[in-house]
């Protein structure tokens, strides 16, 4: 069953409607108009759920002439993240109004929250290619802004900034390797599938052959693979996620859980069926395997209970990354199967993190335990959250976890990769073991001792409650009867992105398996290891400290420092307020540029020419070479703008003898006004001034730069027109008078022909003027600087490490 | 340059570029001219001025107008009236380029209209070009002459 275009496309544009509207919204609700966002929320949902079942694309002509469309694709794949991010979206605008209560720039925050959520479900459901890229931008622009709601905040500026780089940079990758698939698609499908991703996905044998039989399936690979892995904290950028945690922990919970951190997941699984192979297996899995790995170690190094959670996030990320890298289909039911359920259990960590530092006004792991006396409910769920993210039977986590287990097992078999075959096993289980370890960790802030240090600790609003407890009985559901879930959502979703689906069933385990052995293994050390928590805390911490370079935000800080730093240097030389300076590095630029563009294009040829130029024209280019030279040897500016006036003068000539009378007219009057607009400045030129040898050299150089430039563009420019006349020129002559009614070709063409251009020059002439009149008017105000150095700032030298 | 000689030539010549200026303007789709020449020349009748008689001159001789010393150039009435015209003109141009999506046709679409039996003339030509070439006349004379009269007052 097609799904309806008009419900699609009103649950992609409902949000960003109503995120314009906020402002009007605040004015009548003040701080309820979180329940607005609530209900938008739950509208998407409903609207999303009401195509569950249908499958295929949709259509809006967008940009028609370039074959761009609003082009969306519904299966099960898409369904299961566009509820998720709504679904969970509907809870988090339920819970903010509690947790950010009485906070300032609540406009911005749900409107950014809104457009946020509308650009997830856009990802999730776009399928053109520039739609997709679109959206996935958009959603780094909305989460730059939510990162860095605290603008006071220079923590908060810092991670905004840093998520804003990384994510919006791995775009650009992203965006380089979508146009490479499309320029196949467009070769392998037709030059109707270009953007399309539904066509692409269909033939996938055409287009892996296609992108082999021009090398780029590797290439195309690894820049998808940049574009996911940093929207979705895979090492070596998984340090952008745990500074995020800057944000509002609404923010957190919504971004970190649900939704932005898992488009790049989301996209692995999207494009899973048309790119899996060998590359795939090797590329996919030893990043998802080392990210969940090394993250985890990280989590156990955490003191602060968001910070612990964020590097948790990152790790099941690469969990779920893995496992799509994985070919066989344990690998697509191991990655769907937990993006369902990292969502609900890490969204509620995330709520419950935040009904902790609101009650207790403490996030430090240190200074917390023992809280199950005070919040006895939250205490109740986070026993589920946690034990699932720890992966303990029979908690949802764990049937993920063990088909994650299991694909690695099974990794060896689909594909000939040696030694790899052991370690994938042996790296998933070591880092989950460090998985079991923080989550225990998480767990144990409710249970012993209350310190003393801990002051009271209120009971949480109703409203703060609702949206965990939510989330842990749907994973407590979940954990119980799984197959629900998998016939409910999980089912479709690994159809939609693994290469040979079959009938996914889980369980507790009633024989054994080797899955089965890793888990017990897994979960048996982490038990055993649980008591040197601490040990091991600190002697992770210490690593960073003794070796900076081992921590991936020195090297950030590091790079990020130094490109400042350069910027800023080479700012301040190109850009010192001197005119000279704009015009050297402009017109050497300028030749540098169209030099290389001729030597690339291999334009410029040896040309032989002869010298039959008739003797009037001789003469007249005689005089203007003759005036050039007196312009350099002239001693008075008058006399120079004189002489410099003969010359053009003389091309004036040159166009009437070379029968071009408009030309020259042209250049004849503008030559008038631009002598006469140099008298008019020249008195207040100083009649001489001290000009250094290297001044001079400069100059020289730039000038014989310049002209040797227009020399040979002047060449390679009329070389291009044998004759003078081509299938343009000739068109344009024969039309001027039937079509312009005009027998001034140059004129017909500038205002019949051309009128854009000409219309385009019009706006040039008239911005030239207003640029002119606003700068004086602004110098006359004295705003501008006196020198013309502004001081340029330097605000990240700023460090902060991992360890912090 | 305020010579009694510059003064005298100016005088016999400004009136002349004036007349040929118009004159390239109207004549430009048949023959050499059009907007832009026009616009310039028109322009560097007005620098001529401006060199014989100096930068108040048009305010004070010609408007009749007395002219404060010192003041800012951009707020000088024959500046902003400068400015008006570059305006205008460029909505002139856009004007005249929406005025073919009334007929259904595409932006800035050009047609010709013929009217035979024109006194003194006989037939004559009128192109709905004209009025896109009036925007470019008017723009490249208000905006110019913005120029030269900001830069000139300095």
């Amino acid at each position: 069953m097609p799904p309806e275009l008009s419900i699609v496309l009103s649950a992609v544009a409902l949000p960003f409607v109503v995120a314009g509207l906020t402002p009007l919204l605040y004015r009548f609700l003040g701080e309820y108009v979180g329940y607005a966002g609530a209900a938008v929320a739950l509208t998407c949902f409903g609207l999303l759920a009401s195509q569950y079942g249908t499958e295929g694309p949709v259509e809006l002509a967008w940009i028609p002439s370039l074959e761009i469309a609003m082009q969306f694709y519904v299966d099960g794949w898409a369904l299961l993240f566009a509820l998720l991010a709504s679904g969970i979206g509907t809870l988090i605008f339920l819970y903010s109004p509690a947790y950010m209560h009485g906070e300032s720039h609540l406009t911005r925050f749900y409107a950014a929250l809104l457009a946020f959520m509308g650009s997830i479900i856009g990802v999730a459901l776009a399928a053109n290619l520039v739609a997709i890229f679109l959206f996935w931008e958009l959603t780094s622009l909305c989460s730059f802004i939510l990162i860095g709601h605290y603008t006071e905040d220079e923590s908060s500026k810092y991670a905004a900034r840093m998520a804003m780089f990384i994510t919006v940079g791995g775009g650009l990758f992203l965006l380089v390797g979508l146009l490479m698939l499309s320029i196949v698609a467009g070769d392998a499908i037709g030059a109707a599938a270009t953007f399309d991703l539904v066509a692409m996905l269909e033939n996938p044998e055409a287009m892996q052959q296609g992108l082999r039989e021009r090398g780029l399936f590797v290439p195309v690979l690894l820049l998808l693979a940049v574009g996911a892995g940093t929207k979705s904290a895979q090492v070596p950028v998984h340090f952008w996620l745990p500074n995020a945690m800057a944000a509002p922990t609404p923010v957190s919970a919504f971004l970190h859980s649900a939704t932005m951190v898992k488009v790049g997941v989301y996209f692995i699984g999207r494009v899973r069926p048309l790119l899996v192979g060998e590359e795939w297996l090797f590329l996919f899995a030893t990043l998802g395997l080392t990210t969940m790995t090394v993250c985890a170690i990280m989590a156990v190094a955490s003191t602060d209970i968001k910070e612990l959670l964020a590097y948790s996030t990152a790790s099941h990320l690469g969990l779920m990354v893995a496992g799509f890298g994985f070919t066989s289909v344990y690998g697509a039911e191991t990655g769907v199967f937990h993006l369902l359920n990292h969502a609900l259990f890490k969204a509620a960590l995330f709520l419950i993190a935040g009904i902790i530092a609101h009650e207790a006004g403490t996030r430090e792991i240190a200074n917390l335990s023992g809280l199950r006396r005070d919040l006895p409910i939250t205490a109740a769920m986070t026993t589920v959250v946690a034990l699932s993210m720890a992966g303990i039977p029979p908690f949802n986590g764990f049937y993920s976890k063990e088909l994650l287990f299991e694909a690695a097992v099974e990794a060896s078999h689909y594909h000939d990769i040696g030694l790899l075959g052991l370690l994938y096993p042996a790296v998933a289980v070591f880092g989950s073991i460090f998985t079991v370890l923080y989550s225990l960790k998480f767990l144990s802030l409710f249970f012993g001792e209350r310190p003393e240090a801990l002051g009271h600790v209120h009971r949480p609003g109703v409203t703060l409650l609702v949206s965990p407890a939510v989330l842990a009985l749907l994973a407590a559901v979940v954990s119980v009867r799984p197959q629900l879930a998998i016939d409910a959502i999980v089912q479709s979703g690994v159809d939609a992105t693994a290469v040979d689906p079959h009938e996914m069933h889980v369980g507790i385990p009633t024989s054994y398996s080797p899955a089965v052995g890793m888990s017990i293994v897994t979960i048996g050390v982490g038990l055993l290891a649980f008591p040197f928590y601490d040990r091991l805390h600190d002697g992770i911490r210490a690593i960073p400290h003794t070796l900076p370079p081992t921590s991936a935000n020195w090297w950030y800080d590091a790079i990020v420092g130094n490109l400042t730093g350069a910027g800023a240097w080479f700012g301040s030389r190109v850009h010192n307020g001197l005119l000279r300076t704009y015009a050297t590095w402009t017109l050497l630029a300028t030749a540098a540029l169209a030099l290389a563009g001729f030597v690339a294009t291999g334009a410029v040829t040896a040309t032989v020419f002869g010298l039959e130029t008739p003797l009037a024209i001789g003469l007249v280019l005689v005089v203007a070479v003759a005036a050039g030279l007196a312009v350099v040897t002239s001693d008075s500016h008058v006399a120079g703008v004189l002489t410099l006036s003969i010359l053009g003068f003389m091309v004036a000539i040159f166009y009437i003898l070379g029968s071009a009378p408009d030309l020259a007219l042209t250049q004849l009057v503008v030559e008038t006004l631009v002598l006469l607009i140099f008298l008019l400045v020249i008195e207040e030129i100083p009649e001489y001034y001290e000009v250094s040898l290297g001044e001079y050299a400069r100059d020289a150089v730039v000038s014989v730069a310049v002209g040797a430039t227009v020399f040979v563009t002047v060449l390679v420019a009329t070389d291009a027109r044998p004759a003078g006349s081509t299938d343009i020129a000739e068109a344009y002559a024969n039309l001027a008078v039937p079509e312009g009614g005009g027998t001034n070709i140059v004129n017909v063409t500038l205002v019949d022909f051309r009128g854009f251009d000409t219309l385009g020059e019009l706006v040039v002439v008239a911005l030239a003027a207003i640029s002119i009149l606003t700068l004086i008017v602004m110098r006359a105000g004295g705003t501008g600087g006196a020198d013309g150095t502004a001081p340029i700032e330097d605000s990240t030298s700023r460090t902060r490490g991992d360890d912090e | 340059m305020t010579t009694v000689i510059m003064r005298t030539t100016a005088r016999a010549v400004v009136p002349i570029i004036l007349v040929v200026a118009i004159a390239l303007f109207v004549e430009g789709h048949n023959l050499p001219g059009g907007g832009f020449i026009g616009g310039v020349l028109t322009v560097t009748a007005f620098a001529v001025l401006y060199l014989a008689f100096g930068l108040d001159f048009l305010e004070r001789g010609v408007l009749g107008r007395d002219v404060e010393p010192g003041k800012e150039p951009s707020r000088d009435r024959v500046v902003v009236a400068y400015r008006r015209i570059f305006e205008y003109g460029l909505a002139i141009a856009v004007g005249s380029g929406l005025a073919p999506l009334l007929f259904d046709l595409p932006f800035l679409s050009q047609t010709y209209w013929e009217f035979e039996g024109v006194p003194i003339y006989g037939t004559v030509e009128v192109a709905s070009a004209m009025a896109f070439d009036f925007g470019v006349y008017c723009v490249v004379v208000g905006g110019l002459l913005t120029i030269l009269s900001v830069v000139g007052a300095e």
